[in-house]
């Protein structure tokens, strides 16, 4: 009963999602404006639908309803409530009904939010929208079907995903990332839209600025927890591989990354039209291509879903998602030239157009790195693999250029910048730079890349700081305000710019921790007898006991253990086991990790003799990585203060009426 | 030059489109197996019921051997059928036997009970001796051997209906396709 409901719902779903299609297109091409209501509702009422679809889903998952293969597959009697609702995205079929969920939850908001506004682009938003659900109710329905029933059903199911199970990071990690991935479909769509009618101001720029931060923020977080789990469960010491898996989601980050940048361009100052566009249909495709990487089995991961028959779908989607709205672009391509004012060398215009030339080039070199062993294949059927050491040799510099151009960018002036500005700007930041540098030496620090990025982010943070004085003091003599005063309301009156160095900061401190953590960890792999004690760094690990028993909570699942101290710059005990689970070939890691602000002490169990006791141990030192997840807290937070709603519209006005002369009086200096 | 900007298009998109299309059709783990055309391993096993099974006792007669694992989802589920189906077509012109890829008796007859067990053997290949010799990487993976006793295919992973016709066709005598 509950899954036909949940069949009923993902049908009725792919019928209201075809009908509003066709509303909104009516609508779009002079229609009765009130196709574009009825568009708007068959969204919403698809959105219900599928929200019925998951509701039917978490049930089954709950009553172990073995009748549903998806059920079948993913649970089993003995599994936790928790672990069963969140085994709605563990699989292909449950994941793209998830999706769904999300997509077109971002459609129902957005067509809600702008029902009485931009009635010109919003058939066409809505068409776009709809059309990209559709493909995903069609999956639903076709190939991918979440409520496909097996007969007779089966006592008792194959249990949740192992890895799913191990850590609770599963219960966030996949809802942040997705809402990332759908919730770019709306700046597509904007940009679309904004093709379709020839509306290419800057009006959809305008609008989608808070709903690409938004997702954006969604993705950033999706991908910090990804490492962080990747980190803690995986057991290798690391958080981060250039596994397709992890390309999928930063590709799609990367152009949106530059799409917040080039959009400023465009906006303000009328440039990168042609760019902008591209990189919203970029944007999008990415989030497709990646999610058929993951999907099809199409190249090697260590956690990509199994082969299915989805791939052909996902395919033609891709052909289709870009060639639509390129041939749109194309079209519309004489429009789209020119309508910029001249920029000089250095400006800040540049320092946008080098940011986003080195965004697409790190777009580019991790797509090829990750397509390379198809594109081998493809020509001389051998199977090959892409390591970390090319994605790191080929990303890094790019990488580090960016950092440098974080600092230049945001202290140039529009247009034109003057040497003697120049000048100015950059005396007090290279002094500091070198002065970082030089202390860190004398501290020790004698590796090359962690002083480098040190330097560098030292050079950026300057920047910023002297800039926020500098505005702050002005306006603290200028108003005759204190200065703590001065800064709040200079930041908050200007959200998107000082929430934009937010962020900044935080991708300084990830910078920082990821070349200090990269650089400067240590490893090295024990076997202990119980009572041996072993070195790493300035620790030294104690083996007290080896226990092989069955977790409490779920007797199918062994779990051998070396119970360790450890004492050095903290003290203490902790506990790294292996848990073999009764449906995973191999066993999943539990790794130690004793995280301080400093450093992390990183223990994985490799091997372990039941008859002595003794057991193999991978030890790790990692110094600051905790600071990497506390860097994306702060992107998240910047990222959050900038799009923060204006508590009046007064204040809108206020800010349009003081950024003029603000920026006057730099270009000025 | 206005109307090249039409190309664009297809040039952007159909080489995207093939390359994701040419990764159908293979597998990015799979290796060629360097046991194809040479004699088939040897082993002594016990099956899921108890008995000595030996690989001479096959001998004169084409047989499968499939390694699978009731952890193996879905991919091990979904050809399951496809193998019933030969045994019961090819009766004793063919000869199927499973062998347990790191899976313990119970889970795997649990995983028998569910789809309907085919009524060929299992192996109990306990120490994965028998999955070293044949180089098995993962589960599924099923090998094809004539009656010679010479392993003449491989596929790797889940077989389907027209993989499993093909891999046949090189090991059963024309008289029984």
């Amino acid at each position: 009963m509950i899954p036909t409901i949940g069949h009923a719902a993902v049908l009725v779903g792919l019928g209201l999602t075809v009908y509003a299609i066709v509303a909104f297109v009516l609508a779009a091409r002079g229609g009765d404006p009130r196709l574009a209501t009825s568009g708007r509702r068959a969204v919403i009422g698809s959105f219900g639908a599928t929200l019925v679809a998951c509701g039917a889903m978490v049930v089954s998952l709950l009553t172990h309803d073995f009748s549903v293969l998806y059920v079948a597959e993913n649970n089993a009697t003995t599994t936790p409530p928790f672990i069963g609702a969140i085994s709605l995205w563990a699989a292909l079929e449950g994941s793209i009904l998830f999706w769904a969920l999300l997509a077109t939850g971002w459609a129902s908001l957005v067509l809600w939010r702008h029902r009485e506004r931009h009635r010109q682009l919003m058939p066409w938003v809505g068409a776009t929208l709809a059309s990209v659900n559709a493909f995903f109710f069609a999956v639903m329905t076709w190939p991918g079907n979440p409520f496909a029933l097996t007969a007779p059903a089966a006592a008792e199911g194959l249990g949740p995903n192992a890895l799913l199970q191990n850590h609770p990071f599963m219960a966030l990690h996949p809802p942040l990332l997705y809402l990332g991935y759908t919730g770019l479909a709306v700046p597509f769509a904007f940009g679309v839209a904004a093709l379709a009618t020839r509306r290419l101001d800057t009006e959809w720029l305008r609008i989608v600025r808070r709903w690409t931060l938004v997702p954006w923020i969604f993705l950033t977080l999706g991908i910090t927890a990804g490492a962080w789990w990747s980190y803690e469960v995986l057991g290798w010491g690391g958080y981060w591989a250039w596994d397709p898996v992890e390309n999928a989601a930063l590709l799609p980050w990367l152009t949106a990354t530059a799409f917040v940048h080039s959009a400023m361009v465009a906006e303000r100052r009328g440039g990168l039209r042609i760019w902008t566009s591209a990189l919203v249909i970029a944007t999008f495709v990415l989030t497709l291509v990646g999610t058929f990487l993951t999907r099809s089995g199409v190249v090697a991961s260590v956690h990509s879903f199994t082969q299915s028959a989805i791939g052909p779908w996902f395919l033609a989607a891709i052909a289709i998602g870009l060639a639509a709205p390129l041939t749109v672009l194309v079209w519309r391509l004489p429009e789209l030239i020119g309508g910029s004012r001249p920029a000089g060398a250095v400006s800040r215009e540049s320092a946008f157009l080098f940011n986003n030339i080195l965004f697409l080039g790190l777009t580019f070199a991790v797509l090829f790195g990750t397509l390379l062993p198809l594109i081998v294949g493809l020509t001389s059927g051998d199977t090959i693999s892409v390591g970390a050491p090319w994605f790191n040799g080929i990303t890094v510099p790019i990488f580090v250029a960016l950092l440098f151009l974080m600092g230049v960018g945001p202290a140039l002036p529009w247009g034109a910048a003057r040497w003697s500005t120049v000048r100015e700007r950059f005396t007090v930041p290279l002094v500091v730079s070198a002065a970082v540098a030089v202390i860190a030496f004398g501290l020790g620090l004698r590796a090359a890349g962690p002083l480098g990025t040190l330097a560098l982010a030292a050079f950026v943070a300057a920047v910023m700081a002297d800039e926020v004085v500098r505005g702050a003091r002005g306006r603290a003599r200028s108003r005759d305000e204190d200065p703590l005063t001065a800064t709040w309301r200079m930041t908050t009156r200007n959200r998107r710019r000082y929430g934009g160095y937010t962020v900044h900061v935080g991708v300084l401190v990830m910078a920082v921790a990821v070349s200090i953590s990269s650089g400067l960890a240590v490893d090295a792999t024990v076997t202990v007898a119980p009572g041996e004690t072993a070195r790493i760094g300035a620790y030294e690990i104690r083996h007290e006991r080896l226990v092989i028993e069955p977790l409490a909570d779920d007797a199918r699942v062994t779990e051998t253990r070396a119970e360790i101290s450890y004492s050095g710059p903290q003290s203490g005990s902790l506990r790294t086991a292996v848990r073999d689970y009764p449906n995973s070939p191999a066993g999943i890691a539990t790794p130690a990790v004793r995280t301080s602000l400093g450093e992390d002490l990183y223990v994985t169990l490799l091997a372990a003799d039941p008859d002595s006791g003794a057991v193999t141990l991978h030890l790790f030192v990692n110094p600051l990585v905790v600071w990497i997840w506390l860097g994306g807290a702060v992107v998240g937070i910047g990222s959050a203060f900038a799009i923060w709603p204006e508590p009046r519209p007064r204040h809108v006005m206020v800010e349009q009426a003081q950024a003029a002369p603000a920026t006057a009086s730099v270009e000025r200096a | 030059m206005r109307a090249l900007r039409w190309l664009l298009v297809p040039l952007i998109v159909a080489p995207l489109a093939l390359l994701l299309l040419s990764g159908f059709g293979r597998d990015p783990r799979e290796i060629a197996s360097p046991l194809i055309g040479r004699p088939a391993p040897a082993w002594s096993l016990v099956t899921l019921e108890g008995e000595t099974l030996t690989a001479d006792a096959l001998a004169g007669r084409p047989h499968v051997v499939n390694f699978w694992a009731s952890w193996c989802i879905p991919a091990c589920v979904d050809e399951h059928p496809i193998l019933a189906a030969a045994h019961e077509r090819y009766g004793d012109a063919l000869t199927i036997v499973g062998v347990l890829y790191q899976d313990t008796p119970s889970d795997a007859q649990r995983f028998l009970a569910r789809p309907g067990d085919a009524g060929y053997a299992h192996l109990v290949d306990e120490s994965g001796g028998l999955a070293i010799d044949f180089g098995v990487t993962g589960p599924p993976e099923t090998f094809f051997v004539d009656a010679e006793g010479i392993v003449r295919g491989k596929v790797f992973g889940p077989l389907t209906d027209s993989l499993m016709a093909e891999r046949l066709a090189l090991i059963l005598p024309a008289a029984n396709r």
